[in-house]
């Protein structure tokens, strides 16, 4: 649509102003005091300038040509008329509305660069009022909403709306309710371009922090530049962005306090329960070391022991699981023997075994491992409790040691149903327990894990390869020392 | 079999029960106390043999117990603890304690470490010399006395009988389970832990630069070896 002419009141006014001021020069001229015609020309001359520099090129250029008219009747020859016998004459003439041109071009500039730059001034005092107010702002909570309003307040917007893409919301602020659809704010955001609409002087934006747009911004009103547009854009980002990651801060602290809180009462329960099983097992066993005791009571004996250590166990377990997911374990690394922590573990399952048979080849020559020697025997310790357990006990173990260029690896091959490919991932998961044994075997879920936990902590890796029939195969490794090292 | 005289602390009355109804029907004088300052009144009034100690108890609890016991008496102390790890262990042997058994634990495995504690060994004792002179340090095995520049040094019956074993076998790198089989018993053999404690111990005792020993050697990857005064 186009501009109609600036035909307002004070418009006219000046046009008036403009004609009297060349009205009044020709009267006083022609009338009160006579003088030369280039002294007349010099003052029409020095009025449009004035014109031209104060009110513009519409007021000069009319003021130019009322002074041409006012020269050429009043004051050259033939005087009288609106003939102009000298050529001359017309440069004269020309020379005013040239004035008038150029004068008011430049004075329009100068005045535009003035309003232009105290625009910019004012703009960057809101940005950084806006700024700043975002900077302390609580970035708890609802931030979204906040920042809309703190948009509308700041900028003196008519109406302001946000689409946060996360919550998938529209904000709205200001006075009037900005003529923008949801679905226009959601596509700008999805599609990532500028929306503008004239005829109701609104601006859509994207809003993005380098990635994908993670919002949309609509303002109504042409105050605001596109460039402090875009960096009002930019520093909504910046604080969602921040508000998020406090956010997910101080969920990750939560969860963490609450994991804590979980293993440390696991810590102090299991401690409650092994107090009574050390008089228990105390007791049994006391009973058993008679020489004289009868066979029944002693078989009736044995299985109070056996249990008695079987909840011992469990309880260990579970002592161990908290401690590793409180992260309170802490290794003591030093150069270790392997051999000596393997044959340790070995002389424990004593009748564990069962009379199954256990092939250990494992070189004497193993190199020393660096590892925390009590943690390391735990995971032999539940790898071998692992195939005792899940594997029948007829199948044969083999239990290998070698030695590669920087680690030892540790392996426990079993003749066992071995473990369908899909569970294999999930035989070191918490609590995770194969789907044929759940039932059958008595068991927490929690050894393989423990273990998993130990081996990753000694920067090893822990794995398992198995063909369904065919048994499976327990390995991990572990660094080895470094040479010059010494106990 | 045997009359020596034991003390049980633990502030669970089950287990002050139990203890003291197998170990007097092992031939041994019982008496309990409820917690440490119980058992520091005790060892103070009366002579014990032996201390089974627990760790956690109300009031001062077994560790501090176990220092203030240690720093009057030389008499053995077994610690009875839930927890496991070997930074208890270390902390409790550092404190004075001569051994550590985890609850729950078997009565047999105990019977033999209380044993092995009450042990006060004729350690060899044909080989070794009666005086062993270290420069400014003398041990009398004869006396049980040491004194470094002529000052007494107190030694607890531990120290000593592994200081004696060490000066039976002067100049050889003796492994680690060797050690402590002579020293704790022959169920012993893994616990390098108890080893690494008590040598240092031994070290702040008798070496004149305890971080640069100049007579407790480490040998690396093996065990530990007593260096004589070459003069």
């Amino acid at each position: 649509m186009k501009n109609r002419l600036p035909l307002q009141p004070v418009i006219v006014m000046r046009l008036l102003g403009a004609l009297g001021i060349i009205g009044a020069i020709t009267v006083f001229y022609f009338r009160v005091f006579s003088v030369n015609n280039v002294t007349v020309a010099l003052s029409f001359l020095l009025a449009v300038l004035v014109i031209a520099a104060r009110w513009g090129l519409f007021e000069a250029l009319v003021a130019a040509v009322a002074a041409m008219l006012c020269f050429n009747f009043f004051f050259l020859p033939p005087v009288g008329t609106f003939t102009i016998a000298d050529p001359q004459n017309w440069v004269a003439l020309s020379a005013f509305v040239v004035t008038a041109a150029i004068a008011s071009h430049l004075s329009t500039r100068v005045r535009k660069q003035a309003l232009e730059s105290a625009r910019r001034q004012q703009e960057m005092e809101r940005l950084y009022t806006f700024s700043r107010n975002l900077l302390l702002l609580e970035v708890h909570g609802p931030v979204a909403q906040e920042i809309t309003n703190l948009i509308s307040q700041v900028f003196e917007l008519p109406g302001v709306a946000f689409f946060d893409r996360s919550s998938d919301r529209v904000h709205r602020a200001g006075p009037h309710d900005i003529p923008v659809e949801a679905t226009k704010l959601r596509d700008t955001a999805v599609q990532a371009t500028v929306f503008h609409d004239a005829a109701t002087k609104t601006t859509v934006i994207p809003i993005s922090l380098g990635g994908p747009p993670i919002g949309s911004l609509g303002i109504q009103g042409t105050q605001v530049s596109e460039t402090a547009l875009h960096a009002i854009g930019n520093l909504t980002a910046i604080t969602l962005e921040r508000a998020h990651a406090q956010d997910v801060a101080t969920r990750a602290e939560a969860a963490r306090q609450s994991e804590e809180l979980k293993s440390t009462m696991l810590d102090a329960l299991a401690h409650e329960f092994k107090t009574p099983l050390t008089p228990i097992k105390a007791a049994v066993t006391s009973m058993l070391s008679d020489s004289d005791i009868n066979p029944t009571r002693q078989e009736l004996l044995r299985i109070v022991d056996e249990e008695t250590d079987r909840l011992n166990f469990m309880l260990t377990e579970a002592i161990q699981m908290s401690r590793i997911e409180a992260g309170q374990f802490r290794l003591h690394r030093s150069p270790q023997p392997l051999s000596k922590i393997i044959q340790a573990q070995l002389d424990k399952l004593g009748e564990d075994l069962e009379g199954r048979k256990l092939t250990v080849e494992v070189p004497q020559s193993l190199p020393y491992v660096s590892a925390d020697r009590e943690f390391l025997g735990v995971v032999i310790w539940q790898f071998l409790n692992n195939a005792l357990r899940y594997t029948p006990p007829s199948s044969p173990l083999t239990l290998r040691a070698c030695a590669g260029e920087a680690e030892v690896i540790v392996s426990l091959e079993d003749c066992g149903p071995g473990i369908p490919e899909p569970e294999q991932r999930r035989v070191f998961d918490k609590f995770y327990r194969g789907k044929d044994q759940r039932e059958r075997i008595p068991g927490t879920g929690m050894g393989l894990t423990i273990a998993r936990e130990i081996v990753r902590a000694h920067r090893g890796r822990i794995w398992v390869e198995s063909k369904p029939g065919k048994g499976a195969t327990f390995s991990f490794s572990v660094p080895r020392a470094p040479k010059e090292s010494g106990l | 079999m045997s009359s020596a005289r034991i003390l049980v602390v633990d502030d669970e009355p089950q287990i002050r029960r139990v203890m003291l109804t197998t170990l007097v029907a092992r031939g041994y004088v019982v008496s309990t106390a409820r917690n440490g300052e119980e058992a520091l009144e005790k060892v103070r009034e009366e002579r014990f043999d032996l201390v089974l100690l627990d760790i956690n108890m109300p009031g001062i609890g077994g560790m501090e117990a176990c220092r203030l016991i240690r720093s009057q008496s030389d008499i053995p102390i077994v610690i009875l603890s839930i927890r496991n790890t070997e930074k208890e262990k270390v902390e409790a042997l550092d404190a004075g304690a001569d051994d550590y058994v985890t609850k729950p634990f078997s009565m047999p495995e105990l019977l033999a470490r209380i044993r092995a504690a009450l042990r006060r060994g004729p350690l060899s004792t044909s080989s070794t010399a009666e005086v062993l002179n270290l420069g400014q340090t003398v041990i009398n095995f004869v006396a049980r006395r040491v004194t470094v520049n002529g000052t007494d040094v107190r030694l607890t019956p531990k120290e000593y009988d592994l200081l004696r074993y060490f000066a039976s076998n002067p100049d050889v790198a003796i492994p680690h389970a060797k050690l402590l089989q002579a020293v704790w018993g022959p169920d012993y053999g893994e616990e390098v832990e108890y080893l690494r404690v008590f040598i240092n111990q031994l070290r702040k005792k008798i070496e004149p630069d305890p971080s640069h020993p100049a007579y407790l050697l480490t040998e690396p990857w093996v065990g530990y070896r007593l260096s004589l005064p070459k003069d």
